[in-house]
């Protein structure tokens, strides 16, 4: 049989020197260390999910700019895709071993990443950077009096629309209350157009609609409530499941969205993006992306609305869920890590960063940066809110948000009905 | 040759053919996509590119990325099959040429191991591994891929080492050969195509693995094959031309692999199936 | 463990010289002699134990607690967790697709290997370059075959929806595949039959080519025709074959993982989903460790009821030979 011919002996000796030295060098390159290299450069590790523009190029450009102040320090970023970064952030989290900065959503799972013993408490070696932000944006990031992450990004969930598509279905606005909204969905299939976008396969964007339906029907109130007993059988839970199911009865979600994810190729923001579907609900993120998937702009055809009212509902208008996004710094992290922070939001950069369109401003007065005629919406919504839920998946520890954004999966699919997935989400909670 | 056997000649190949198409077709695409770009290609997903973009691979092929991701995977292949080789033949040689009190139960404890997949250990090896610090170690892939590997190894090369007649052994001794000096200078190497057959599937085996590294192996440094070309689907979601150029890519080393090891493959199962 | 490099190496400098000892050991040299067989198993076992016995039987331990995955387990919860398990809906979906893709695949894969088997075993010009075809798929990663179809199987824009949009039968398949919860599981089995079918082809053609020809030929002479032939003497001489590539199968679908991962996650809505992926969602995305645990010792507890039933039932004598062949590869 074709084995080389290597006389016995050397062959056997090559063996067991390979052996030898493939055992061996792993070892001896583990013994390298992370931190502080020998050269005395420190080492930063930045995780983010800058994989869409302008971020895509703005976050390296910020990270060259600081490198080229600061020679010592070497900024090794990675850009994960959203999922991707999660995924990777669960193996990282479940390995002990973070990142120096990384994205997070603040919530129950930064909660637990701290109790975790895995996070640095920011609270006075940022006090001066934080001092800078405002106040609703470090919100998710504060437990127990203290901050552990410096917010970048600070925004909220609404629906993003095709006015063209609006138009040609006959819809004179955006609607204000559910039965409107479905309404216009109802308008916008008849007239031979997708009218919702959805990333099924990621789940997170469906839980969207459960919980915005949750908060028109119970008022920011009934979430408070459900957080501290951990029950999500009220009727606001599971009124908001029926009213989820009778829209998914109507068949509005693009071809494929099952398996679609958010980002990816035919997914949410690319179908969005590509003038296929007519809305999408989605966060201040979403016109970015949209363009990046899809390679084109909806331009002056796209516009913004927030969640409608359901008739009878505690809930207002201004009531606003969503979140931002911040970095936290890891507990073994250098103090270089916090002073880069800090220059990522200087003036400057945060001015580039807002009116690029990559982040909205949470630095405060840099509202004036933004030029964008959505963004400013989103901004202006934001700023009179009269209530604020954050991510029901970040809000909660990930067993409890995971089971929200399966459920409802399955109760778009229509295999699970509303008091299902009310009372699945609350055993898990109670388990907490 | 009839007309008959012509015609029945003619249908199988056919219907090879058919079954054919089915495998090489994903392939065909893949390699051709590859070279359009992702516009391109939703635009016309058949055919030939108008635009013969051959940036897609170069590109891959000019990025650190790809082939510290194939350094990666050869270095834990190599080892892996070397760990593997070299404690199960040992094992082997002992079962197969001595009786001794409990080599029953030894050998069974073993074969049991077979039954096992290793999806089932991956939970709790992830956490023997972090409290052992080899997360983010190529050994933490290492030295659980050979320990899996053992079961099915050590019953190969057991089979094999018991056709080789007891006189030979004797001779050796007679010769003032040690035991060990038996095995090493003229068991191993009368066992080369048995050898070769166990690394071969044991190269294979740990190049294609996907769930271990990816939980152990956070790190991009370290990543493998298997884990790099999901995380640049991740990173390049929506540039899947450049997604399919990688994957060919990643192929390559593979299917050259399977070409020169094919033999081995496949002389090992033959002579393993005649035996049954 | 550099052990097996380091000790292969020192016998050629060290034990060279000569031991006294004849076939027979006596009474005395006995325990020696019994230490100088099992030395070899030493690096076996070793390795065997730490990374494939302790990380079971480590399972075993923390199913029995509710433990986050941080720290030392201390919420003892007894069998909380597997009586959980036990009513867990996904869990038992789980049971029930896998045992959908064992059944799916014996009925898809199996003829269908056994067919292609038979074919190639004739005189046919270009067998060589077909076997090899028909294997490659088997040597390329579940990644890459996952991507690869994945976009292929793009909703609307992929390959397959383009080819068949137009069709009358399979039109109506356009945009589902993955997509749709009725339809992701034939279709991952699809995908499995293309990667895997080239495996066990290779496995009957070697148990094809031990037949022996004279027995064919003499029912031949005995005037019996090839579909005859086939039923009376290739089928049940292929019996241990076959035998262990329907053991593989079952194995194999038990710790399904990469070809779902990569391919759905296993959705939508849990229909590609397999105890793998159960576990993995509940021990890295919920951190609920005991419970992913739980998953583990049942997975375990499923291979290993039907590894020996069927070995008992099934295997019995052509275990041995067979399973020297056969499960090399996998």
């Amino acid at each position: 049989m074709g084995i080389p011919h290597l006389p016995r002996r050397s062959f056997l000796t090559a063996v067991s020197a390979g052996a030898v030295l493939v055992t061996a060098a792993p070892m001896l390159a583990a013994c390298g260390g992370d931190g502080s290299g020998s050269d005395g450069k420190v080492t930063i590790e930045w995780m983010n999910i800058a994989t869409a523009e302008p971020s895509q190029s703005l976050f390296p450009k910020i990270a060259k700019a600081y490198e080229a102040q600061h020679p010592n320090v070497r900024i090794k970023a990675t850009s994960l895709e959203n999922d991707a970064f999660k995924s990777k952030m669960t193996a990282l989290v479940a390995s002990g071993d973070l990142p120096d900065i990384y994205v997070t959503w603040g919530g129950g799972v930064l909660k637990q990443q701290i109790d975790a013993g895995l996070v640095k408490d920011l609270t006075s070696d940022g006090s001066e950077l934080l001092g800078t932000v405002t106040d609703v944006a470090k919100k998710s990031y504060q437990f127990d009096g203290k901050t552990y992450a410096v917010p970048y990004d600070m925004g909220m969930v609404g629906f993003w629309y095709n006015k063209k598509h609006f138009e040609k279905a006959g819809i004179s606005g955006p609607p204000k209350t559910w039965a409107e909204f479905i309404d216009a969905v109802r308008k916008l299939k008849d007239a031979g157009i997708a009218p919702l976008a959805l990333g099924g396969k990621d789940k997170w964007p469906g839980h969207f609609y459960w919980a915005y339906l949750s908060m028109r029907i119970g008022g920011t109130a009934a979430m408070e409530q459900a957080a501290k007993s951990s029950d999500f059988s009220g009727p606001a839970f599971v009124q908001a499941g029926e009213k989820l199911k009778e829209l998914a009865d109507l068949q509005p979600f693009q071809k494929g969205y099952q398996n679609a994810g958010f980002d990816t190729p035919g997914g949410q923001a690319a179908s969005m993006g590509s003038g296929k579907t007519g809305m999408s609900l989605m966060g201040q993120w979403a016109p970015a992306v949209q363009e990046d998937t899809s390679g084109k702009s909806l331009g002056d055809d796209l516009g913004w609305f927030p969640f409608p009212t359901v008739d009878g509902g505690q809930g207002r208008l201004t009531d606003v869920f969503g979140g931002g996004n911040g970095f936290a710094v890891s507990k073994d992290a250098p103090p270089e890590a916090v002073d880069f922070l800090a220059f990522f939001l200087n003036e400057q950069n945060e001015q580039e960063l807002v009116s690029s369109g990559a982040v909205m401003p949470v630095v405060k007065g840099a509202e004036g940066a933004l030029t964008d005629k959505n963004r400013k919406m989103v901004a202006e919504a934001l700023g009179a809110s009269t209530g604020f839920q954050l991510y029901l998946d970040q809000q909660f520890p990930p067993a409890v948000g995971q089971e929200v954004n399966d459920s409802v999966a399955s109760l778009i699919a229509g295999k699970k009905s509303p008091q299902q997935v009310a009372q699945s989400v609350t055993e898990v909670a109670k388990d907490q | 040759m009839s007309r008959q056997a012509i015609a029945r000649s003619l249908s199988r190949h056919t219907l090879v053919w058919v079954l054919g198409s089915f495998i090489v077709v994903p392939l065909l695409y893949a390699v051709l996509s590859g070279l359009k770009s992702t516009g391109a290609l939703t635009a016309n997903p058949i055919g030939l590119p108008d635009e013969w973009k051959f940036s897609n691979y170069t590109g891959i092929l000019s990025s650190g990325a790809f082939w510290q991701q194939i350094g990666n995977s050869v270095m834990i292949a190599v080892g892996t099959t070397l760990i593997t080789v070299a404690v199960s033949s040992m094992a082997a040689f002992a079962f197969a040429r001595y009786a001794f009190r409990g080599r029953e139960i030894f050998f069974t404890a073993f074969a049991a191991g077979l039954m096992f997949p290793p999806a089932v250990a991956v939970l709790p090896l992830f956490v023997l591994l972090r409290s052992l610090g080899l997360l983010d170690n190529p050994l933490g892939v290492i030295l659980p891929q050979a320990a899996f590997a053992l079961p099915i190894t050590i019953i190969i090369l057991r089979s094999f080492f018991r056709t080789i007649p007891a006189e030979l052994e004797e001779a050796a001794i007679m010769d003032g050969c040690t035991r060990f000096g038996f095995f090493w200078r003229i068991l191993l190497p009368m066992a080369r195509p048995a050898l070769g057959t166990v690394s071969v599937l044991a190269i294979v085996t740990s190049w294609n693995n996907f769930f271990l590294p990816l939980l152990v192996l956070a790190d991009e440094k370290w990543h493998t094959i298997p884990v790099g070309i999901q995380q640049y689907q991740g990173q390049y979601s929506t540039d899947y031309a450049l997604v399919l150029a990688y994957i060919v890519l990643a192929m390559i080393p593979a299917l050259l692999f399977y070409a020169v090891a094919e033999r081995q493959l496949i002389g090992g199962l033959t002579a393993g199936a005649t035996k049954g | 463990m550099t052990l097996s490099a380091t000790t292969d190496d020192r016998p050629r400098h060290a034990a060279r010289a000569p031991r006294k000892r004849g076939p027979e050991a006596s009474a005395g040299t006995r325990l020696r002699g019994w230490l100088a067989s099992t030395w070899f198993l030493v690096p076996a076992l070793l390795l065997f134990s730490c990374f494939v016995l302790i990380p079971i039987l480590l399972a075993f331990f923390t199913s029995f607690y509710k433990w986050g995955g941080f720290g030392f387990p201390d919420d003892f919860i007894g069998l909380d967790n597997f009586r959980n398990l036990a009513g867990d809906e996904v869990f038992r979906g789980d049971l029930w697709r896998g045992f959908l893709l064992v059944v799916l695949s014996l009925v898809v894969q199996l003829p269908l290997a056994l067919g292609t088997a038979v074919l190639l075993n004739q005189r046919m010009r270009g067998r060589a370059v077909y076997r090899a075809i028909f294997f490659a798929p088997y040597i390329l990663s579940e990644v890459i075959a996952g991507v690869l179809f994945g976009i292929i199987l793009l909703p609307g824009s992929g390959l397959a929806d383009t080819l068949i949009e137009d069709l009358p039968l399979l039109g109506g398949l356009a945009g589902k595949w993955f997509s749709d919860p009725d339809t992701a599981l034939p279709t991952l089995i699809a995908v499995m039959t293309w990667k895997y079918f080239g495996f066990h082809m290779m496995i009957y053609l070697a148990g094809l080519q031990g037949i022996p020809k004279e027995i064919l030929e003499a029912a031949s002479i005995d005037g019996a025709g090839a579909w005859r032939r086939f039923r009376s003497v290739t089928l049940p001489l292929l019996a241990p074959t076959l035998r262990i590539s329907v053991f593989l199968s079952v194995i194999g679908s038990i710790q399904l993982f990469d070809l779902v991962w990569v391919t759905t996650t296993g959705g939508p809505t849990h229909s590609t989903e397999t105890m793998a992926v159960t576990m993995y969602e509940f021990g890295f995305k919920r951190y609920q460790m005991g419970y992913a645990s739980a998953i583990s010792v049942a997975m375990f507890l499923i291979s290993m009821v039907f590894s020996l039933l069927y070995q008992r039932f099934a295997l019995r004598r052509d275990l041995q030979g067979a399973v020297t062949s056969a499960g090399g590869r996998r």
